[in-house]
Order: structure tokens, then C-alpha cells, then sequence
């Protein structure tokens, strides 16, 4: 049935146009409103539904360049993964430890996961980057970055 | 103010210690980000802008200006070397610009590179100057009809023109438009789709958007390609001179591609990149030994550069005069013009002629900082090409995040970053293309306005779209631009070198 990839992916986006236009016809209404918040809304949906149709019966073949694009081993995604982790850990503590530990530990751990070696200059561009980004917001800027832990 | 006395208090602008000392940080940081494979304009806009937020807003946006084409600027400099354009833009460019570097003629190749951009941009500057003041004359008396009409032209035709399936850009657009309606309506006050998350009342930032859908997609890419060591690659640059036959050939081109360019920059969904394949091509036609061509050429190397250089200008017409951007890298520009209380449109050269004339004078100066950077420097830039990809994909992160955390100081907007990430890279992994999408959602919320405005007039009747000639006209045009595509099979201009499209993204 569904052998094309762009048939699979127009049956996910016809489901959430159907989501979204369900959205859309619960939104509340006023009387006095010519042209009320949900008619663009509406209109949103039907097009996009009227897209992922034309999607779905799509003639037109998959190019190689196209089918090598989304292959993507496992290993790879393994690794993608990681650095999603890593980045939701540093989201997660960036207002709890503050900008300067976090972004130091980030950039040397994320480096090194991904294969960085020199562990020396590796440290010297964390610790300096995080300094330097730190004091041009807090500074010069005056955008107060989270400082954490840290008292200044 | 005339244009003249406007030029000149521009310049006073451009010459003030700050103009020239931003003007100069915009194009160098601008030359870095763009140099970097992947990173091209939109990114480098959008890590840029938290750091204008306290700044004057002139001289904030003549800084982003040159950070724009500052990064157009760079790409040039990774496609000649490596062969890895940074912005789709300067594809082109390789086509001659890297069997040059091949032949031990890259400091030639970039000195051609750099005097061709050069003379783009100035040429097309000069035009800005002349067209835009004349385009925000007629564009006063535009209504919200005009202006709903003029902004749907702008994404039919940035959908027709992408690269890829016309139908999945055209759902990319309409995907973009469908994030801008979260948040609090504001005609009605009605909360649209944000499930009771306070966080999600004003609507998801702009930022959020460009660096996810750009900046951090493009950081998957490098993760899956870290292990490729064409950076590392250290090549004699051979002489940077340029002899009187070499500028003698480069003439013709320079001329014709800076009219050209500057024209197709100005239309709406056309920019850089169409441009410079179309400078490409015409050249080829008309040159007398068309086999040079690809074999390290000095016209086609000088054709394309030109013309996205002078296309980079012209995109600035629309975005000026009209407010309205043409394509997916002047929308983060007027993202930038709109965090900084900026309001780009007819009204700008008499409310704020300062920044207007400050931005078109400091794009002289830019150029000229262009050519200083391009010629001398290079060597030295071009060292940033080596840093290793596992340092740059951290710090490229770290920048994204910061940026999006300046403007909230809410963890909510990172995770939604994460989110935009995450959607950016599966979208580039079933060849959706991410500029209509952001141009969508920078227009829907002008658009929808507009949209209610006109129907609100006419008391909810459909027909004053067709009391209004013009805006009658452009949405039949509108019209046309979705429906030929989608039921032709359409020649694509980048067929004309498969073998070099597998390069770029």
C-alpha cells in the first residue's frame, strides 16, 4: 500500500491537518467578529490536506542523491542521539550550575565524544570560549546569562 | 530629504567611528560564518542578532547588512578551495572557481572572486538607492489588500522556485504558516492551540525557528560528516595577481551580471542562488569558447560571483520599500529589523531615514571592507576551514543556544530549539526545504493581519480582492505560479550540473 516514502509521509501530515482542523473548529467564537481567529486556521488545514493529497498520488521517483540523503546507519544514530543528550543535560542544569561551568563541560565533552584528540587545546577553547562569551553578554551587552554557582 | 542629503547624512553614519568599526565586525564575522560549510546567511544572521539587542538600532542593522553579505561573501572563498559551498548561492562559483584552485590558481581564483563580488555589490548598491525610494513612493498608498496579495506572491513564488518538489515546498510553506497561528490572536485575543502553556501565549520567537530549522539541522549534517577531512587540506594559493587580459575578459560579464543580478535579486522567491546559475548560464551561451567553461574559466567564475553579490542588493529593494522580504534569508533580516523596533516598509525613509540611508551608505563601505578582507587576508581566513569539526559542531551548538536563551532567559524556548532542530533535520532528510517554511511563518503573521484588515472592510465579502487592480493582478500571478508547477513537469535551472548538486547540502 504505502510504498513510497512520500506516501508515508503524506499520510502523517493529512493526519495532523485532520488534528489541527479539529483544533481549529473547537476554537471559542465571537459574535461580534467579521472575520473570526479561526478562519485562517481552517483555511490552514484544507490546504494542507490538499497538499499531502497531491503528495500522496505524486508520480515523481525518489532520486538516488534524494534515497541517500535519508539512509542513516545506525551507529550515526547512535550517535545523534548522544548529542541530543547532551544537549538536553545542558539545558536541563544551564540555570541550576550557570553558563560558565555548563558551556565549559559541553563543549569539552560534546568535542570529545565526537572524536576530538588534542585534550589540551580542547580545554583551552572551552574554558576561554565560555569566558569570553560571558563577559561580552554580561558586559558588554549587559544580557545577564544564568550565572549559576558562581557568585559574579 | 533628497537622495543626496540623504546619502550624505547616511554616510555620516557609515563614517562615524562606531558605522565603520560594526560595519567592519558585520562583514568579518559574516566572511567567517559563511566560509564554514553548511552555515551560510540565515545562520549567521540569527547568531548575530542577540548581539545587537542593546545596541543602537542603526548601527546594529548596518552591522547585520554586512554580516549578510559578509557571508554570501565567504562562501565564494570555501567554494573555490574546497570545493564545499557554504551557501547554496555560491554553487556556482565552484564550477570554475575550484578547477582553477585545482590548476595552483586559487589566489588568482579569489582575487577574481573578490573584484567580481566587488563590483556586484557596488553596482547593485547604487541601484538600491535609486529603485527603493522610487518603490516606497507607490507602496504609501498600498492598503492590506496590496499588501496580502504582494506577501502571497512572495511565498507562491519562493515555493515555485526551490529546489526539489514543487509540493513539498508548498507544504513547507503552509507548514510555516501553521506554527505562526500558536499563540494569542491579535484581533480577537483568542488563545490558538498552545494547550494552556503560559510559555506558548506570545507565539514562538522567530529565532526558535531559523536557528533550528537552519543552524542546528545543519549541525546533524556535520555531525554525520565529521570524519571528512577536505578541511584539513593545505594548498599553495599561487599568486593573487591579476593580469590586464584577465580583467579585460572579466569586463563583460561584471557588466551584464550586475543589471541582471541586481534584477533577479529584487523579484520575489529569487535570490543569490538562482541568480548566479542563470549568470552562469547566459555567460556560457554567449561566450565565444563555451568548452572553457568548467575548466577553470575566468567568465564563468567572474558571471556567477557578480550576480549573487548584486542579488544580495536587490533582495534589499522589497525589503525596504515594502517591508516584505523575498526570500527565506532577507525574513531573518526583517526578524532582526523587528527585534530592534525597526519597521521596514514604504514608511521607513521618512520615519527613520537615518537607518535607511545609514544601511544603503554603509553597504559602500562594506564593499570596499569586502575587497580589503578578500584580497590580503585570505590566506589567513581560510586557516578557518581547518578548525576540526567536532570543536566547530560544539561551538555551533553552544551559539544557537545562547541565542535563543537571550531573548527568552526561558528554558521552555531551548527545548523548543531542540524541537525546530530536530524537525530541521527531518525535513532535510526527505528533501522539504526549510526557506519557505521560514519565510511563511515570518509573512503568515503580516499576511493573516492583512488578510482580516481587507475582509473586514469589505464586511467578509471575498470580492474587494476584486475592486483592487493590483492586488488583483499579483495574486493572479500568485495564482499562476502554484498551479504551473504543479501540473507541468518543470526543467530545473540547477539541472544544468547534476554532478556538482550532490556537493552542495
Amino acid at each position: 500500500m504505502l510504498k513510497r516514502i512520500n506516501q508515508k509521509i503524506a499520510v502523517i501530515l493529512a493526519s495532523f491537518a485532520g488534528v489541527y482542523l479539529i483544533l481549529s473548529y473547537s476554537l471559542p467564537k465571537y459574535q461580534n467578529a467579521i472575520i473570526d481567529a479561526d478562519v485562517v486556521p481552517k483555511g490552514l488545514g484544507f490546504l494542507l490536506l490538499f497538499f499531502a493529497v497531491l503528495l500522496f498520488f505524486d508520480k515523481k521517483e525518489e532520486t538516488e542523491a534524494e534515497k541517500q540523503k535519508r539512509t542513516l546507519s545506525k551507529s550515526n544514530f547512535l550517535i545523534l542521539l548522544a548529542v541530543l543528550a547532551f544537549i538536553l543535560i545542558y539545558i536541563s542544569l544551564l540555570e541550576i550550575l550557570g553558563f560558565l561551568i555548563m558551556t565549559t563541560l559541553f563543549i569539552f565533552g560534546c568535542s570529545l565524544f565526537l572524536g576530538y584528540k588534542k585534550h589540551f587545546a580542547n580545554g583551552i577553547v572551552s574554558v576561554v570560549f565560555s569566558v569570553a562569551i560571558y563577559g561580552l553578554f554580561n558586559y558588554l551587552l549587559r544580557i545577564n546569562l544564568p550565572a549559576g554557582i558562581i557568585p559574579f | 530629504m533628497d537622495a543626496f542629503q540623504g546619502l550624505m547624512s547616511g554616510f555620516q553614519v557609515a563614517f562615524s567611528l562606531q558605522g565603520i568599526l560594526f560595519v567592519f565586525i558585520g562583514v568579518f564575522v559574516g566572511t567567517f560564518i559563511g566560509m564554514m560549510p553548511g552555515l551560510g546567511p540565515i545562520s549567521a544572521i540569527a547568531i548575530m542578532i542577540p548581539i545587537t539587542y542593546s545596541m543602537d538600532p542603526t548601527v546594529a542593522l548596518v552591522m547585520m547588512a554586512g554580516v549578510y553579505y559578509g557571508a554570501i561573501f565567504g562562501g565564494s572563498s570555501s567554494s573555490i578551495l574546497l570545493n564545499a559551498p557554504g551557501v547554496a548561492g555560491t554553487v556556482a562559483t565552484a564550477f570554475d572557481g575550484y578547477p582553477m584552485a585545482q590548476q595552483g590558481k586559487a589566489g588568482k581564483a579569489l582575487a577574481i572572486a573578490a573584484i567580481a563580488s566587488f563590483t556586484g555589490g557596488t553596482v547593485s548598491v547604487i541601484l538600491l538607492m535609486l529603485f527603493t525610494p522610487m518603490l516606497s513612493a507607490v507602496a504609501v498608498s498600498f492598503g492590506p489588500a496590496e499588501y496580502f496579495a504582494l506577501m502571497f506572491m512572495g511565498l507562491t513564488a519562493i515555493s515555485s522556485l526551490s529546489e526539489g518538489s514543487t509540493i513539498k515546498a508548498f507544504i513547507s510553506a503552509t507548514l510555516g504558516f501553521i506554527v505562526v497561528t500558536i499563540g494569542i490572536d491579535s484581533q480577537t485575543g483568542t488563545s490558538r492551540f498552545t494547550f494552556g502553556n503560559p510559555n506558548l501565549l506570545e507565539g514562538i520567537d522567530f529565532l526558535v525557528i531559523a536557528l533550528g530549522l537552519f543552524a542546528l539541522a545543519e549541525v546533524c549534517t556535520l555531525v554525520l560528516n565529521r570524519k571528512d577531512d577536505t578541511m584539513s587540506n593545505n594548498k599553495e594559493l599561487g599568486s593573487l595577481r591579476i593580469s590586464k587580459q584577465d580583467m579585460k575578459e572579466m569586463r563583460g560579464p561584471m557588466t551584464r551580471q550586475s543589471l541582471l543580478g541586481f534584477i533577479i535579486g529584487v523579484l520575489p522567491g529569487a535570490g543569490a542562488t538562482i541568480a548566479s546559475f542563470i549568470a552562469y548560464i547566459t555567460e556560457k551561451k554567449m561566450a565565444k569558447n563555451p568548452e572553457e567553461f568548467g575548466k577553470g574559466s575566468i567568465k564563468g567564475l567572474a558571471a556567477p560571483e557578480t550576480a549573487n553579490n548584486a542579488a544580495t542588493g536587490g533582495a534589499f529593494v522589497p525589503l525596504l520599500s515594502l517591508g516584505i522580504p523575498g526570500s527565506g534569508t532577507t525574513a531573518v533580516l526583517l526578524g532582526a529589523f523587528l527585534v530592534l523596533g525597526v519597521q521596514p516598509g514604504p514608511l521607513l525613509i521618512q520615519d527613520r531615514p537615518e537607518v535607511f540611508w545609514g544601511i544603503i551608505a554603509s553597504m559602500y563601505v562594506g564593499n570596499i571592507f569586502l575587497l580589503i578582507l578578500n584580497l590580503p587576508l585570505i590566506p589567513y581566513i581560510a586557516k578557518v576551514l581547518r578548525i576540526p569539526r567536532p570543536m566547530l559542531i560544539s561551538l555551533v551548538i553552544i551559539f544557537s543556544l545562547i541565542g535563543v536563551y537571550a531573548i527568552s532567559f526561558n528554558t521552555f524556548d531551548l527545548y523548543l530549539l531542540v524541537a525546530f532542530g530536530i524537525i530541521g533535520f527531518l525535513m532535510r532528510m526527505v528533501s522539504f526545504p526549510a526557506a519557505p517554511f521560514i519565510l511563511a511563518f515570518i509573512l503568515g503573521g503580516m499576511m493573516e493581519q492583512a488578510l482580516r484588515q481587507t475582509l473586514t472592510i469589505s464586511n467578509g465579502s471575498l470580492s474587494i480582492f476584486l475592486d483592487k487592480p493590483i492586488a488583483l493582478t499579483l495574486i493572479g500571478v500568485s495564482l499562476l505560479t502554484i498551479l504551473v508547477p504543479l501540473f507541468t513537469s518543470k526543467r530545473k535551472l540547477t539541472e544544468a550540473s547534476p554532478e556538482k548538486q550532490k556537493n552542495i547540502s
